[in-house]
């Protein structure tokens, strides 16, 4: 799927924190070997008991709209045709508390709701200086 | 119950629209400390600490020598975010005086937006834009959220979707901002009044917030002489005392998550600054709000106990704002919106001109004076000032 924001916008910058989330073309989140304790956005450490040991859990990526902004202002030259595009923080029905960043696909970003039913997909991208393959996770509503 | 320490002099440079400063932001740092400290009836030599918030470059050991100060023994600059610690700036002046590890310390805030980069631009101050986005602004960057009033918009519009909060009361923040700017000749929005109709004529920047919602770029300083009671008595003016100041977040600790999505993250500030002032919202005469966005100065006001959240567009409409005789008399000066964005440190010493009798929307008798410092960024603070006892 090609980038919502163009593919010239920028990418993310891969981490140790970030490389299975923005990679895998599957919904991964940090989850804590221990005590099973999910938290976004990564962390050293688990929030819930301190442990070091953390790993990556696979959600379904079904979720729901728990807030939506429409960017009607560019506020930089490469989104100057871009606007206006909805931004949203989505909660994961399988890992309850946390809220994941995002655009939504194939919806005007007027008609965007709290509420709305979303399942994750994933646009292509490729990291211009490694040359990766980059899966970033966006949503699709399918349940307005 | 009182403080130990006290606001003994305030000072500003000119304000001027973002890029018209013919000053140095440096420079605007030096006007606003000497008019603060001439205004305590100080020397610059009299000062000995420099205490400021995020992400100041101003730094005090530059200042100290510009200024040609005798000693500097405290600095300090509260952790986290910028405009939201403007009021625990103060408090770490408060801490520092009543503790004795200074006598004089200045607080202050300036602001060159023009020199250096904007905050409403991605890649001004935030980092990020174009190429990559790395650390925290890969979780957000990457999909085109890049400055405050985009994440201040997410926790205003789901505020406004959960309390049933129409357009309106945002306008009526933008609103009574501009009207009190009206009274005050410092403000950069005196003499334009703003109009309901032009408030919601206004461009979208994200939805929710128009134009008008968002507070603008400015470049200026301010500052302020915080010592001790016991000397701020023998000083010029009536001494603002810091009754009480508040900072902290938590738990939840998170910007965006299921617990504190819609919030301004104001809820332990203001049981603990409450607490220790032993009073509550319905003792403060006058209250400056932190407006970086109007939607979020909704929730803070809300999280300060002034009103519930089900109560707060007929809390603020019908002109309930604006004046000295408002129900709640709110950023009397203008605020960021009306007066000037000096990243909130305007509202400090409006306050202590409320506290003297001397702004240009004077409240009665004023016996407590609330700042609130920036919504929607955690560690939060407020400070309360009052009259000298």
């Amino acid at each position: 799927m090609k980038r919502v924001l163009g593919e010239s916008w920028a990418v993310p910058s891969l981490d140790s924190h970030n490389r299975d989330f923005f990679t895998k073309g599957v919904l991964t989140l940090q989850r804590c070997t221990q005590c099973k304790h999910v938290q976004h956005p990564p962390e050293d450490v688990c929030e819930a008991c301190q442990g070091f040991e953390l790993d990556g859990f696979a959600s379904a990526g079904v979720g729901r709209i728990e807030s939506v902004a429409v960017v009607t202002q560019s506020v930089h030259p490469l989104l100057a045709d871009r606007v206006p595009y909805a931004i949203v923080l989505v909660s994961v029905e399988d890992a309850p508390g946390i809220l994941v960043a995002g655009n939504v696909v194939g919806s005007d970003a007027d008609a965007v709701r709290i509420g709305d039913r979303v399942r994750v997909v994933f646009e292509d991208a490729t990291d211009p200086r490694s040359g990766e393959k980059l899966a970033i996770p966006q949503w699709e509503v399918i349940d307005a | 119950m009182h403080g130990a320490a006290a606001i003994a002099g305030i000072g500003e440079s000119t304000y001027y629209r973002r890029g018209e400063s013919p000053y140095t932001e440096f420079q605007l740092a030096c006007i606003a400390i000497r008019r603060a400290v001439e205004d305590a009836g100080l020397e610059l030599a009299d000062v000995d600490g420099f205490v400021s918030y995020l992400d100041q470059r101003n730094n005090p050991v530059r200042l100290a020598r510009a200024l040609g100060l005798k000693e500097l023994r405290w600095t300090g600059i509260p952790w986290a975010g910028g405009g939201n610690s403007m009021a625990a700036a103060v408090q770490v002046a408060d801490a520092a005086v009543a503790a004795g590890y200074a006598r004089h310390v200045v607080v202050f805030r300036a602001l060159a937006q023009g020199q250096f980069g904007r905050f409403g631009q991605a890649g001004g101050s935030g980092g990020g834009g174009g190429g990559y986005m790395g650390g925290p602004f890969a979780w957000n960057g990457t999909y085109g959220i890049l400055t405050p009033a985009h994440q201040c918009a997410l926790h205003a519009a789901r505020f406004m979707h959960d309390h049933s909060i129409s357009q309106e009361a945002l306008c009526e923040i933008a609103l009574a901002c501009y009207a009190n700017a009206q009274r005050n000749s410092r403000a950069l929005r005196f003499g334009k009044p703003l109009t309901r109709e032009e408030y919601h004529a206004s461009r979208w920047i994200v939805k929710p917030f128009h134009l008008y919602d968002c507070c603008p770029e400015n470049d200026g300083a301010a500052a302020a002489v915080v010592t001790t009671k016991e000397r701020a008595r023998d000083l010029r003016h009536r001494p603002a005392a810091i009754v009480a100041a508040a900072s902290g977040i938590g738990p939840p600790y998170g910007v965006f998550d299921g617990a504190t999505l819609g919030s301004a993250h104001y809820r332990q500030v203001a049981k603990h600054l409450w607490e220790h002032a032993g009073c509550g919202p319905d003792d403060v005469d006058v209250a400056q709000f932190y407006e970086n966005f109007t939607g979020t100065v909704l929730i803070a006001m809300c999280e300060m106990g002034f009103s519930s959240p089900d109560g707060i567009e007929e809390f603020v409409s019908g002109g309930r704002l604006v004046g000295p005789d408002a129900a709640l008399p709110f950023n009397t000066s203008g605020g960021n919106i009306g007066e000037a964005y000096i990243h909130g440190f305007e509202m400090i010493n409006e306050s202590v001109r409320q506290v003297r009798g001397e702004s240009t929307c004077q409240v009665k008798s004023v016996e407590r004076a609330l700042v609130v410092a920036g919504p929607g960024y955690c560690p939060g603070s407020a400070v309360l000032l009052g009259a000298p006892q």
